[in-house]
């Protein structure tokens, strides 16, 4: 089954779990400006950061039959930086209107603070000036009030919620989301905030409006493959087909395309890679033949 | 005509209708933005005009003798109205500034927007000043980001000093690269990068690997060095 993973950092990630997750049937995926693991310490930085995620991420995911999109902001934990979130804020509007730039984010509360409330605000502004739509994280410690303050804060500034993909829900916020005009966006991951087969009595519960799945893959323990483990899941209890590609694909779709930039028409067709394009010297082809497929 | 006027001709009559309204009222804009606006202007062209073939015919008298062994074949839409900007800001603005803001354009773009730099950089006025720039670019491992440089351009050619044009044709062969495809290959033929190819030859029989077929391009130096 073709599948989106709409959410994964693939730089922190190997070519094997490209080929894995090509495999598994991933054709299209999303990678949200998130922080790096540590703090950055300077504007330049986040310039590279966002230049590689429109440049060579883009090019590697090509490598491997996988279209790449990502998403800009200023993310909820360097938003506690005053000097350096005025300089990332500053550097959004160069970056929104670049081609494959599918929503701004990661941007959202994470320890709620005042700063996070502020530039989240501020970033809806800027998503409402470029017409592109939110990605908004929520945070790991005390999440059910996050999530409500989310919700607060996006109807107080009257932003277009079905241009909001609220994610990482767990059982006691997803309701709270899907009372509201917003996407319900889950992060499955391999020990904390959701598994693939909650996820499934989830879908089961609620059925597959809104409702979407991704592995946020990154450095840190997690796998890109949830998607697919996810629908394994979802099959295993009987839910059928044509919701489950409801869930992995036509619902990523929907959304990402109100930025008018998630062209994935034509990847209707298996994607032909040109390995090729692959480096021997000082890159992902390492004196292996190039083969096409 | 001048290559700006020949380009802005050419895109106007290719455009009509909204797009080219666009890329008039962006092309005006440019002369004297600020290099935030200029910045956006440089970006916005991909999702305002998209990234269709340039069709050559409609650019007569294009490209000018300055830029000999330019070709614009492989070109977009874009790439073309991307350097109009340029141009267009080069004809008011006091050189420095001008070096300035195409560098921010380059610095701050994305793979595409800098291949459009790259493919044009040519036509930029006293183009040597990007020197630096342009063989850095060369260490990119984005093959479309490399062909900017080393296919169908004669910067290389024209500014690169040899070892960095050297590195070129050698990354070239790597890659599979055409070396036809880099422009002046044999009038910059030297005896080092016939050195080199064989090395590489050697190396990927040893190997045993194929050789590419046109690596006998690289090695012209040898056989005509004693005749420079």
């Amino acid at each position: 089954m073709k599948m989106i993973d709409p959410h994964v950092h693939m730089t922190s990630r190997t070519t094997d779990d490209y080929i894995a997750m090509a495999a598994a049937g991933i054709t299209a995926l999303v990678e949200p400006a998130f922080w790096l693991g540590q703090p950055r310490t300077t504007v330049g930085s986040f310039v590279d950061y966002f230049n590689s995620l429109l440049g060579w991420e883009r090019f590697r995911a090509s490598q491997f039959g996988i279209r790449h999109f990502c998403t800009i902001g200023l993310n909820p934990k360097e938003a506690n930086n005053p000097k350096l979130a005025c300089e990332v804020i500053d550097l959004l509007p160069r970056y929104l209107s670049k081609d494959g730039v599918v929503a701004v984010g990661e941007l959202g509360f994470d320890d709620q603070t005042d700063a996070e409330a502020k530039w989240f605000a501020q970033q809806l502004e800027l998503a409402r000036e470029f017409k592109l739509p939110v990605l908004v994280h929520t945070p790991h410690r005390d999440k059910k009030q996050g999530t409500i303050r989310t919700i607060e804060l996006i109807r107080s500034l009257k932003f277009p919620e079905e241009l909001v993909l609220i994610d990482h829900n767990n059982e006691e916020t997803l309701p709270l989301v899907l009372n509201t005009g917003c996407w319900a966006g889950h992060s499955i991951y391999p020990n904390t905030k959701m598994d693939e087969h909650r996820m499934a009595a989830l879908v089961k519960k609620y059925g597959t409006g809104r409702m979407i799945v991704n592995s946020a893959a990154d450095w840190g323990i997690s796998d890109p493959l949830k998607v697919p483990k996810t629908t394994e899941a979802m099959r295993s209890i009987g839910i059928p087909e044509e919701s489950i590609h409801e869930v992995v694909w036509k619902n990523p779709v929907a959304f990402f395309s109100q930025s008018g930039q998630f062209d994935v028409s034509d990847l209707d067709e298996p994607p032909t890679i040109d390995r090729s394009q692959k480096f021997e010297a000082n890159s992902v082809l390492r004196g292996e033949s190039s083969v096409s497929r | 005509m001048t290559t700006f006027e020949a380009l802005q001709t050419g895109l106007r009559t290719r455009l009509g209708g909204a797009a080219g309204a666009w890329f008039a009222e962006a092309t005006d804009e440019a002369v004297s933005s600020t290099r935030e606006r200029l910045l956006q202007l440089y970006t916005g062209v991909s999702r305002q005009l998209g990234h269709p073939p340039l069709a050559l015919g409609m650019l007569s008298g294009f490209p000018p003798p300055t830029a000999e062994g330019l070709t614009v074949d492989h070109w977009t839409i874009e790439d073309a109205a991307r350097l109009a900007f340029l141009m267009a800001r080069s004809e008011r603005m006091a050189p420095d500034e001008f070096a300035a803001d195409a560098l921010a354009c380059y610095e701050l773009g994305d793979a595409r927007e800098q291949q459009s730099w790259l493919k044009a950089v040519m036509l930029l006025p006293s183009p040597e000043h990007y020197l630096p720039y342009v063989i850095d670019a060369c260490r990119t491992n984005i093959l479309p980001q490399f062909e900017a440089v080393a296919c169908e351009n004669p910067y290389p050619e024209q500014y690169f000093p040899e070892r960095n044009f050297n590195q070129v044709v050698m990354k070239a062969l790597f890659n599979r690269v055409s070396l036809a495809r880099i422009v002046g290959l044999a009038r910059r033929a030297n005896a080092e990068l016939a050195r080199m190819a064989t090395d590489f030859a050697a190396e990927r029989r040893a190997a045993g690997r194929s050789v590419p077929d046109d690596i006998g391009l690289a090695m012209a130096g040898a056989a005509t060095r004693t005749h420079v």
